[in-house]
């Protein structure tokens, strides 16, 4: 007794065939996209690894990048079986392998998924790297004369040109640290020696930002220095002046510059997963694979019949199909 | 009567003509759409600077002539690939016969025309940019300050973004920002005193400073950014006003957006002189073809040796039988018609 008996005509038959190895080519690209995604990311990250403390989680564009080289070899496999499987010689050698060719199928399938589900969970690691990293960049903004440290101010210069944020959490961040350099400090200056004296540490704190932190939108020159203090500026309320310099904070920033990268990541990941296991589940519910495989070999109908239906009774899926479009 | 430039094509070198023109002219298509890609950037960059340059300058003629040379390129490239596919395949060919000729005269025209005229704009425009560039510039920093003047009001943020992306400050130094009043006057104190003697001190009543804004500075600077009391040698510590300045970005505006537009100006002529050199050989190759094929009368697999060939006879013999055709229509009765007006005269250049 055979599964869903279907009648194969020889038009059917190479109309199918075309159908699979297009499939089969389809999957491929889609495992060079999730590779090239992986790459993408990666490279990103390392771009900023300044400001995450070189500390940042590489777990989820290296795992992209293995499942993205996997889906190739896989389905590159698949192509030459099928290949293989129209020469019965060639065929009986590859036969013993594909019973456990599918069950690595089906494992392949499930990693992909949880990867997937990792581009939409990496979230939280990510901003505790980004709270840390910019902290510790903001301390060093001032060394630019301290061998591996040099590049730092450029680096958050940049940063928060790019992503229009100022500090960490807001401006106010940049009042609580020393940003300016002691070498540049007239230290014969009373007000200088002030303010040296007004905390415990003896750090030159200013209520001032970096030029980085002007918005150029801002209808006034940008007010980088005395922020605080109204009646230094003309026509200046501090409480109420909202263009001058950027409101966002460089984590909130960066967080959702990541964010979003990793969710279209996710969501093309998850399109291939469907294609993927759709495409399977197709071939499976119609039995046809290996029928056909056995047709195009000059098999005995109910010899292909039976093998069909012992091999859909043993395993849970076929994802293979027939490359070779035959033109007759 | 000779034919210019004959070439004996028996059945192989017919065969091998028509496949590498199909190469060819898939490589034409690709040419003309990077082409298009090419002027495609170059509009979309001169849209974004169109407040620093005048708008007289005729410099934005240059990206819409070679899309419309693209264009054609790659109109040429495609109706070669199929012509040369067509030829191979009996079948397919006939449809081709009629439409060939015409398309050529059309390819010849039209494409070469405009890729030699786009090509003669890429090296004649880019000198204009010089004075369009001043002349912009030059507005956008009087108008820096009119934040809430109407039609001026983004003069101060694309300006400023400007100088953050190209990294350069002024037109050709930071000191121009010394001669031109960049504080609004609404923020500027009319009680305090120092604001009233710059006022007075010079003919106009500007109101000028020896700073400059934000976006001129350098990030890559040691120390925090100066901009102002840059002419003081005893406002900053360590700051010596006569040593190039290393706080802030040296080079000009206008330097710096001439090397931009020229460099994509000399990437759009380099793609433009492929695209014509592949437009020129794909139109011989496929005049040869078409008149190979005639002289076998159509017949694709003819074993028979066709002669191709680029014009049926000399030049003075052409605009003879030309004139005497114009002739014979003009006149109802002729009984000279010239014995030159032998069967095909299919697709010849009258132009």
């Amino acid at each position: 007794m055979a599964l869903l008996k279907v009648k194969f005509d020889q038009k059917k038959r190479v109309k199918l065939a075309q159908g699979l190895w297009l499939m089969n080519w389809l999957s491929v690209l889609a495992g060079i996209v999730i590779f090239s995604l992986g790459l993408f990311l990666k490279i990103e990250l390392r771009k900023r690894s300044d400001v995450m403390n070189n500390s940042e989680s590489h777990f989820v564009p290296n795992s992209l990048i293995v499942m993205g080289v996997l889906s190739c070899v896989f389905n590159s496999l698949a192509g030459k079986i099928c290949y293989d499987a129209l020469d019965p010689a060639k065929y009986a050698k590859w036969k013993p392998w594909l019973k456990p060719y599918l069950a690595v199928c089906v494992l392949f399938n499930i990693a992909l998924f949880l990867v997937t589900l990792c581009c939409f969970l990496m979230r939280g690691s990510l901003e505790s790297t980004l709270a840390h990293g910019l902290k510790n960049g903001m301390k060093y903004y001032r060394d630019t004369d301290t061998p591996g440290r040099c590049f730092m101010k450029k680096t958050i210069d940049m940063l928060q040109i790019e992503f229009r944020c100022c500090g960490n959490n807001g401006f106010r961040d940049w009042f609580e640290i020393q940003w300016i350099s002691n070498r540049y400090l007239d230290f014969s200056s009373k007000e200088v020696k002030d303010r040296i004296k007004s905390n415990v540490d003896g750090r030159y704190l200013v209520d001032g930002v970096p030029f980085s932190c002007c918005n150029p939108s801002s209808p006034r020159p940008c007010i980088q220095y005395q922020l605080t203090n109204n009646s230094a500026h003309y026509s200046y309320d501090h409480q109420t002046e909202e263009l001058n310099l950027w409101v966002n904070g460089c984590r909130a920033a960066l967080l959702s510059y990541y964010s979003s990268l990793m969710n279209s990541m996710g969501a093309v990941t998850l399109l291939v997963w469907l294609f993927e296991v759709g495409w399977a589940r197709w071939g499976e519910g119609r039995g046809i694979h290996l029928p056909l495989l056995d047709l195009m070999n000059g098999w005995d109908l109910r010899q292909a019949q039976e093998s069909a239906v012992s091999l859909l009774q043993t395993s849970p899926q076929l994802s293979c199909g027939s490359d070779r479009p035959k033109f007759e | 009567m000779a034919p210019v430039l004959p070439l004996v094509l028996p059945l192989q070198p017919r065969i091998r003509l028509a496949q590498g023109l199909w190469l060819l002219s898939w490589l034409l298509a690709l040419a003309g759409g990077l082409t298009l890609l090419c002027s495609g950037h170059l509009l979309v960059q001169l849209w974004h600077l169109s407040t620093f340059l005048s708008p007289s300058c005729p410099f934005a003629a240059l990206p819409q002539v070679a899309l419309a040379a693209g264009t054609v390129a790659l109109g040429t490239g495609l109706v070669g690939a199929g012509a040369s596919r067509a030829s191979l395949d009996a079948a397919q060919y006939p449809p081709w016969r009629k439409v060939l000729g015409p398309l050529l005269v059309a390819g010849t025209a039209a494409g070469g025309g405009l890729l030699v005229f786009a090509l003669g704009l890429t090296l004649a425009l880019p000198g204009s940019l010089d004075t369009g560039l001043e002349e912009g510039l030059g507005t956008a920093l009087a108008h820096y300050k009119d934040t809430e003047v109407p039609g001026h009001c983004h003069a101060k943020r694309l300006l400023d973004e400007l100088q953050l992306r190209h990294h350069c400050c002024g037109r050709h130094g930071y000191k121009d920002w010394f001669g031109v009043q960049w504080v609004s006057s609404r923020y500027l104190d009319p009680s305090d005193q120092d604001v009233v003697d710059r006022i007075q001190s010079n003919v106009e009543g500007l109101y000028l400073i020896d700073g400059v804004p934000f976006s001129c500075c350098n990030p890559h600077s040691p120390r925090p950014c100066l901009q102002s009391r840059l002419s003081d040698p005893h406002a900053h510590p360590l700051f010596d006003p006569r040593q190039p300045n290393l706080n802030l970005w040296t080079q000009g505006c206008h330097a710096a957006l001439l090397g931009h537009l020229q460099s994509l100006a000399s990437t759009l002529g380099s793609t433009l002189t492929v695209t014509f050199m592949l437009q020129i050989l794909v139109l011989l190759g496929l005049r040869y073809l078409q008149t190979a094929l005639e002289g076998l009368g159509g017949v694709i697999d003819g074993e028979g040796e066709a002669q191709g060939y680029l014009f049926p006879s000399g030049l003075k013999d052409m605009l003879k039988t030309a004139w005497l055709q114009a002739g014979v229509a003009h006149r109802p009765a002729p009984e000279e018609a010239p014995a030159e007006e032998a069967p095909p005269k299919e697709g010849l250049p009258e132009a």
